[in-house]
């Protein structure tokens, strides 16, 4: 807010001159002309004389009229610092899943987008020191405008909010994020672009809006010039005169909007961000501009970037085998050593599992054990349940009904009787469990780079120092071959890339279970064998995984069980000869033919 | 229009006290009023250590606006007869500026103790406030110069474009005159109300409007300093009376106005001041307390 009130005062006094200049070069009297002369007694109503801008430019510069604009510039700033605040509160509680807080939200931004915002004023100022409040002209205006513009920005943030693809929020607690902190890092950042624009269209609103305060007394710029041509009528050249002191704040608010857009534009790489805003507010500038030669280099880095993104990944080298391979295997190992006492004990189990959308029976009486270190593969038409398992292990949804434990603990529930009932602090509990998710879709975090994608959870979640969670990052990029990405956004990384990010991501928790869901499934087909590399190395390196996927060679070559899923239960479950090369179950059978047909195509 | 209805709902709604209509003669024969600023605390207990608030709107020439040599001071008939009046009480005063149709709310709920700002007398505002009484209102027309629409009496505007301030008692008339027009088979009036008296002016001064309607001396000053592009179509004494007005129960604060008033206008201060503005002082009232 500071540097807003700065950036106001820096092109005020700039303008002032530029006009000053432009006053002398004229000649039609001082710029600080003597209020006698610009008032002057007896003139026509709407003079046409040639000393006009004269008079123009010294009302610009009138102090009586820089005071008013320095009350509406005041009460804007504070309105507006108190009511995005409150905005943000009401957008939450708008988004609440629970209905009365829901209901709280929707009936306040009613009434006060409903109600004239004169009558709002009139209210605060005269109707409450009935009851014994009696608030100051000034106080009433910053909380009369803060009240409603809390209404309109919680509006435009809902809809920031809800433009960021939910794919982010489920990543983010995937990584034992709570809501508050997604909300922080992952949402709000993202979201800014969206909300920038609305909110800078409320600032200059309201700069020009506090005019209707002078019912309450408030003497700002419009009520003030309003006042000048009562006395002397010359209404042409003082509401010409406002009109540029209003054009100075509000060009102000357009170049801070500029700089902000850019600030949160996260399809530049964090370098190119710091580019001037002069060219990008104006649409052009001059090439000594420091702005106009990064934002130039940057469109031609853009283009060449993409580049080696499409073409096949580079191997990866010995060098970085041998430098990386040991950090990153040390890394797994220690998190998922076994205990001296579960001998036996499996590590994943499921019983009796069941969960409904809608009425809709998505899994029934589902069993389902994983042993640590085994690799379990879940095969099975669309529609038969395996994301939604993966989702009920990790509780980023609830179970209906059922039992899952993980190491002999649940992760986020308590037993209730004979149900489980979700506890309070679900993301704390899912951090405590340290279950790796990678998603059909990758979800990296749009507006990180690849290596702040890896070092977010362990510094935000887990507490780690930056520096050791960078340096982690950076040696599990090396280990999933993309040393060079480290500081690529992904938008400039290929799918198979950021599959690769995405499980080095998970990676950086130190999961004990690692949960795939279809890692494949969205990479174009050259681009499947890089990610399937980095999985089965995880294998060999001992990863308890369970790994949905349709690529039934890969399932039959890493996994030591195949588990046949239909219509929310198991069909079938053994190793890889039973499954897929001697099926029992017709449904099995069915299924893998129909599978290798479409293999088969995509070979030939 | 909204706005002044609304205002005027909230100052409706603030109000509580009962309807007291009354003239009482604020000076005894017996005893009559002078100033002694050293005597506050006997006379006006209330009113010790006190600064009293005048709401004004600074934007309505000769009775209140910018000093044109100095904009951070307010002059105008009314506000010199407030300078004058506690200087004969011996108070403290302070000029509180906001737009006009706030004026009144504001004294209502007590954030302006006394709005001095050629206010009319009305038997509804006076179920919320207290006047003490000062002047009679003349009303005069304002057209554009040589009078093109012939407009002489209220009776000559229907099928016109009229207008007046938001929520004043010159609005009023027009609707009641419309009324009339449509009674007698005529057009009735077209009424646009201006929030500011320039603003108002500037629909004459562009033909958006015919006729503007406001207080006498308005008129007349703005005729005289803008010979040639406005000048009074016709005037109006009207029986309408103006004072100042503050919230009931502010005893003190009433008689002390009500006495210094006496004084201003025994002793000549009044007419001096109105003379001062080209105001006629032919309008000076008797001074008198209504409730």
């Amino acid at each position: 807010m500071k540097g807003r009130l700065a950036l106001f005062v820096v092109s005020l006094c700039l303008g002032l001159i530029l006009l000053g200049c432009d006053n002398r070069s004229g000649g039609q009297g001082a710029p600080g002309a003597t209020l006698s002369q610009l008032a002057g007694g007896g003139s026509p109503v709407g003079q046409g004389d040639s000393g006009w801008l004269g008079e123009l430019l010294g009302y610009v510069v009138l102090p009586f009229l820089l005071e008013g604009a320095l009350l509406a510039v005041q009460i804007s700033v504070l309105a507006m610092a108190g009511g995005v605040l409150l905005g943000l509160g009401l957008a939450l509680m708008r988004l609440s899943s629970y209905a009365p807080i829901r209901v709280v939200a929707w009936i306040y931004i009613w009434f006060v987008r409903g109600t004239p915002q004169l009558l709002q004023l009139v209210f605060l100022y005269d109707a409450l020191p009935g009851i014994g409040i009696k608030l100051d002209t000034f106080t009433t205006a910053v909380i009369g405008f803060a009240l409603n513009e809390a209404a309109f920005s919680a509006e435009i943030i809902r809809g920031g909010i809800l433009s960021v693809n939910r794919n982010q929020t489920v990543a983010a607690a995937s990584l034992g994020m709570g809501p508050l902190l997604a909300l922080r890092r992952i949402i709000l950042p993202q979201a800014m672009r969206a909300i920038l624009p609305g909110m800078a269209n409320d600032s200059i609103g309201m700069i020009k809006g506090t005019s209707i305060a002078s019912v309450i007394f408030v003497n700002e710029l419009t009520f003030r010039s309003q006042q000048i041509v009562g006395q002397n009528f010359k209404f042409f050249t003082v509401f010409a005169a406002a009109g540029v002191i209003y054009l100075m704040l509000t060009s102000a608010i357009s170049l801070a909007q500029s700089l902000l857009e850019h600030r949160f534009n996260h399809e530049l790489e964090p370098s190119a961000r710091g580019a001037s805003s002069w060219r990008r507010f104006v649409g052009w500038g001059p090439s000594w501009l420091p702005g106009r030669v990064a934002a130039g280099a940057a469109l031609p880095a853009g283009v060449v970037g993409t580049a080696p993104a499409i073409a096949a990944p580079r191997p990866e080298t010995a060098a970085e085998r041998s430098a990386h391979g040991l950090l990153w295997r040390e890394h797994l190992l220690a998190a998922s050593a076994p205990q001296a006492d579960d001998e036996g004990r499996p590590f994943v189990a499921c019983y009796n599992v069941c969960k409904s959308y809608g009425g809709r029976e998505v899994l029934r009486n589902l069993d389902l054990t994983v042993k640590r270190g085994e690799v379990v593969t879940i095969i099975g038409p669309s529609g038969s349940g395996k994301s939604t398992l993966l989702r009920l292990i990790n509780h980023l949804e609830h179970v209906d009904w059922g039992d899952i434990k993980i190491d002999g603990q649940y992760v986020g529930y308590e037993k209730h009787g004979p149900s489980m009932r979700p506890v309070g602090d679900l993301a704390k509990a899912r951090a405590d469990a340290r279950i790796g998710m990678v998603f059909q879709q990758f979800n990296l975090f749009n507006h990180f780079t690849a290596v702040q994608n890896i070092s977010e959870a362990p510094v935000q979640v887990y507490g780690e120092d930056p520096k050791k969670a960078r340096n982690l990052a950076l040696s599990l990029l090396a280990s999933v071959g993309l040393a060079r990405h480290a500081d690529h956004l992904p938008h400039r990384l290929s799918g198979g890339q950021q599959q690769r990010v995405a499980i080095a991501r998970a990676l950086a928790i130190s999961p004990r279970l690692m949960l795939f869901d279809e890692p494949t499934s969205a990479l174009d087909p050259e681009l499947v064998g890089e990610v399937l590399a980095v999985i089965r190395r995880l294998a060999e390196a001992g990863m308890t995984m369970i790994v949905v996927t349709h690529e039934i060679r890969f399932a039959r070559e890493v996994a030591d069980r195949v588990v046949f899923m239909d219509e929310g239960s198991i069909v079938e479950e053994g190793t890889p000869a039973e499954v897929l090369d001697n099926p029992k179950e017709e449904r099995t059978q069915r299924f893998l033919r129909m599978v290798e047909r479409a293999e088969t195509v995509v070979d030939a | 229009m909204v706005r002044s209805k609304l205002l005027f709902a909230v100052a409706v709604v603030l109000g509580s006290s009962a309807v007291m209509l009354g003239t009482v003669p604020a000076a005894r024969a017996a005893d009559p009023p002078k100033c002694e600023p050293d005597k506050l605390a006997a006379k006006y207990p209330s009113l010790v250590g006190k600064k009293v608030i005048i709401g004004q709107d600074g934007e309505s020439p000769p009775y209140s606006y910018r000093d044109p040599k100095d904009f951070n001071n307010i002059i105008g008939a009314d506000a010199d007869m407030v300078r004058a009046a506690f200087k004969c009480i011996g108070g403290q005063f302070e000029f509180k500026l906001g737009g006009w149709s706030g004026l009144l709310p504001a004294v209502i709920a007590g954030q302006a103790d006394v709005m001095w700002d050629n206010l009319y007398f009305t038997t509804e505002r006076a179920k919320q406030v207290d006047y003490v009484i000062y002047m009679l209102a003349g009303t005069g027309a304002l057209v554009k110069k040589g009078n093109p629409k012939n407009i002489t009496s209220m009776d000559t505007t229907c099928g016109l474009t009229a207008t007046a301030g938001l929520g004043t008692v010159e609005e009023a008339a027009f609707r009641d005159q419309s009324e009339k027009c449509k009674a007698a088979g005529k057009a009735t009036i077209n009424i646009l109300t201006y929030p500011d008296i320039p603003a108002g002016t500037r629909l004459i001064q562009n033909d958006r409007a015919d006729i503007l309607l406001s207080d006498l001396a308005i008129v007349d000053q703005l005729s005289e300093n803008n010979p040639a592009v406005f000048q009074r179509g016709f005037k109006v004494v009207s029986d309408f009376k103006i004072g100042v007005a503050m919230k009931k129960g502010n005893e003190d604060l009433l008689k002390a106005l009500a006495d210094a008033l006496t004084v201003l206008q025994a002793e000549g201060v009044q007419k001096k001041i109105y003379e001062q503005y080209k105001l006629d002082p032919a309008l000076m009232q008797p001074i008198a307390i209504q409730r």
